[in-house]
């Protein structure tokens, strides 16, 4: 763009805003894929792929052969007492209670109420 | 056995006139505003309720009341695990490009997303291209969600199993295109809010009835886990069903039914009955058939007889009928028995049909087994649906189009902390309702399932005793509710790129507005039309065909439009080679599949993943080779002119 251009524009607020609140809202997504995938599959499973290769060579050297995270049935607890099974307790409802209230934080503290603007033909009917 | 009954028939009725009353009062605003924003857009008003719940309404399609249920039913707590991206999906999809699209949208005055799409760029091949993609995108939907709109007709009206299916999807095209048609998206937004509230009370009810009902969710698991290993060996739209317990020691790993190569009067069994064998047999199963030539004629009757009369195996399985032998809804007064009618359909030379039995634990634990014996949700699919919910919802038109349509940015905020409660109170507590339904209403085939959640209203809340009725109607009208949302939104998101993209934008700018008005009446309505003939003849099993279209959406539009808003390196033709790079690859995956082969799954991953890694990568490397993009463009839609000082 040409310079002398430039120095009369300025970065777009709404554009800046909305990039950071996406950018945390993606890292807060790629924390609980890796909790909940990982803590799921490792801790609710009878059965694991029999090859460790099928979860890609660097897992399968991280944890060794996946049988041996195979769950044993009888080992089932109930957290809290109220009848969802301990591995749904944790990996599921427990991050999703978290998530909600990362969600509060997100529109009562990070969320930028930015004014959007009005669009060409509301601005005719305005003038109108 | 239990009918639906005319309380709860007329419970229906009253919601479906509901529905008709609000397209009435919508209709009256279009007269005072400009026709196309109006219709198509409501003239970017929605307030932050209204935004909430035609959001949440339009997410939650006939696949979360119809598909998702059923896969509850068949496979347990592993569901929750299936679903569990939705804790993060109202923040992802609402939050990450919202407030940026509506913003951009304002700027040009787009009214759909391919008109965003063509001022972004300034490109028109980029705006018909996007039409295109959705037209083909929303129609395969529209079928399935017809189906699931079908269905439950059918089932709530009991109507004939001679002409319910059609009778039913005719019923429910007539009632969603004309209130489509006639009220345009301020109608679908409002029956979307009556709708969304209709099946948060559906569930929030739901959810106590039931898990009481069953004994609590304890009570549940240790009941599932006691029930002795199942199979249910169904056959689509037959009445064939078997429910077989295995009850002995010595069990077998499931049966598998044989078309007999040969001329064959009665069924005959195989089974190896050394309680030594090494591995677990299967019981063989050959069917009758006249010769070596025709289909099997033995029906589930003559299998049961066959099974019960063979001494080896008298102390080790228990026969039953699914249901207790009778059809769970039928002409009123009138039952069916199962089992009696039909034959067992096998043709020559077909490999044999094969059912596992599987134990009570697997409902409780991973990866869940399909009746054919495979996991239900391997590690593959564990990494695919978590991308799936919250990455494919950020890139459905019918969503992105809510975006630009409220009012303020406190709207949007408002709208994505009521709809991330709204769907934590629907999603988890779905598994706890259809999990505890697994223990009130056994032995409902895979291949029924569809039918779960109308089952669990009629028949066991019908059993409950006083409000039954009006109960049952709100839990009938729940899954009804989410596939009209759906296909409201989709109606119109095809007629408004008939009648605006292609229309008035390529063809005929000068268009007056009476004729548009008269092109979005009609073109709904055709549209309508056209879907109905194809749903008469339904796809299988709804929710992968809704996975299908979702994913496609996704790999076609997510990434040229978040890099469009968020990337001022993006240029024209990088849009253009991410969108129709991921739609071509996405559709290169599922074609084998269509054409009767394997789909392309590459180490057990979904093809979604690899499509939309392919748009994104293809949007930056072509922006970058074709680039930069005009310096006007950037200009309009990343900067903004200094505030001048004042003096």
């Amino acid at each position: 763009m040409d310079p002398q251009i430039e120095s009369e524009l300025e970065e777009d607020p709404i554009f800046r805003n909305s990039l950071r609140e996406a950018r945390v809202i993606l890292s807060a997504w790629v924390l609980c894929f890796l909790y909940t995938v990982s803590y799921c599959y490792l801790n609710g499973y009878l059965v694991h792929e029999p090859n460790p290769a099928a979860t890609g060579p660097a897992v399968a050297h991280l944890l060794g052969p996946l049988q041996s995270f195979d769950r044993d049935p009888d080992s089932l607890t109930y957290p809290l007492g109220i009848g969802i099974p301990d591995w749904i307790f944790y990996g599921v409802v427990l991050p999703w209670m978290i998530c909600i209230g990362f969600s509060f934080w997100y529109g009562l503290v990070l969320f930028k109420e930015d004014e959007l603007g009005s669009s060409p033909q509301e601005s005719t009917e305005a003038d109108e | 056995m239990t009918q639906t009954s005319p309380v709860t028939i007329a419970t229906f009725i009253v919601y479906i006139i509901g529905v008709f009353i609000l397209a009435g009062f919508s209709h009256r605003l279009l007269k005072k505003s400009s026709f196309m924003g109006e219709y198509f857009l409501g003239s970017r008003g929605l307030g932050s309720w209204a935004l909430a719940f035609t959001f949440a309404a339009t997410s939650a399609s006939g696949g979360s009341f119809t598909g998702y249920p059923s896969l509850i039913y068949s496979y347990g707590w592993v569901l929750a695990f299936w679903i569990a991206s939705y804790m993060i999906v109202p923040v992802c999809t609402m939050g990450v490009m919202g407030k940026r699209l509506n913003q951009v949208a304002r700027k040009t005055g787009a009214i759909t997303i391919p008109d965003v799409f063509r001022d972004r760029f300034e490109s028109t091949s980029l705006g018909l291209w996007t039409t295109c993609a959705i037209i083909f995108f929303t129609t395969c939907n529209l079928v399935a969600q017809f189906k699931a709109g079908a269905l439950i007709i059918e089932e709530t009206f009991n109507l004939p199993d001679a002409w319910g299916y059609i009778g039913g999807l005719l019923i429910f095209a007539v009632t969603v295109v004309f209130y489509t048609a006639y009220g345009g998206f301020r109608a679908v937004v409002w029956t979307d809010v009556m709708q969304g509230i209709i099946m948060g009370v559906g569930v929030a009810i739901l959810v106590p009835v039931v898990v009481i009902h069953a004994g609590g969710l304890r009570e549940v698991n240790e009941k599932i886990r006691a029930q002795p290993p199942t199979l249910v060996t169904s056959q689509k739209g037959s009445f064939n069903d078997l429910a077989i317990e295995a009850v002995g020691d010595h069990q077998p790993a499931g049966v598998r039914y044989f078309h007999p190569g040969t001329t064959q009067e009665e069924v005959t069994i195989q089974w190896n009955t050394d309680p030594e064998a090494s591995t677990r047999e299967f019981v063989d199963i050959y069917l009758a058939a006249e010769d070596a030539d025709s289909s099997t004629t033995s029906s589930a009757n003559d299998v049961k007889a066959a099974l019960e009369s063979n001494a080896s195996l008298q102390e080790v399985i228990e026969v039953k009928f699914a249901f207790d032998n009778e059809k769970f809804t039928s002409t009123p007064g009138k039952t069916i028995s199962l089992g009696a009618p039909g034959a067992i359909s096998l043709e020559p030379g077909a490999k044999p049909k094969t059912y596992v039995f599987v134990r009570g634990d697997e409902a409780i634990f991973g990866p869940g087994r399909k009746a054919d014996g495979t996991p239900f949700h391997p590690f593959g699919m564990c990494l695919s649906f978590f991308v799936m919910w919250a990455i494919v919802g950020m890139g459905q038109p019918g969503t992105m189009v809510r975006l630009m349509a409220f009012k303020e940015s406190r709207t949007l905020k408002r709208a994505i902390l009521t709809v991330t409660v709204y769907f934590g109170m629907i999603y988890l507590p779905l598994v706890f309702i259809f999990v505890a339904a697994r223990t009130l209403l056994p032995h409902i085939p895979q291949e029924d399932a569809d039918k779960s959640m109308v089952l669990v209203a009629t028949r066991v809340v019908a059993d409950l005793g006083v409000g039954y009725q009006i109960l049952a109607a709100i839990f009938i009208a729940a899954p009804f509710a989410a596939v009209m949302s759906t296909v409201d939104s989709f109606l119109l998101m095809i007629s408004s790129s008939l009648v605006r993209d292609v229309y008035q934008r390529t063809i005929n700018p000068d268009v007056k507005e009476k004729l548009v008005k008269l092109a979005s009446y009609t073109t709904t309505v055709l549209v309508g039309a056209l879907v109905t003939v194809v749903a008469m003849k339904p796809p299988d099993f709804l929710q992968y065909i809704i996975v299908f279209t979702s994913a496609g959406f996704a790999a076609t539009f997510l990434f040229p439009m978040m890099l469009g808003l968020y990337w001022k390196g993006m240029t024209r033709q990088g849009a253009i080679a991410s969108s129709m790079g991921g739609f071509l690859i996405m559709l290169a995956c599922f074609v084998p599949n269509m054409l009767g082969g394997s789909r392309v799954d590459s180490f057990g991953v979904r093809p979604l993943v690899f499509a939309l890694l392919s748009s994104l990568v293809l949007g930056i490397v072509v922006s970058k080779l074709s680039g930069p993009p005009p310096g006007h463009l950037v200009r309009k839609y990343f900067y903004k002119e200094k505030a001048t000082k004042r003096s």
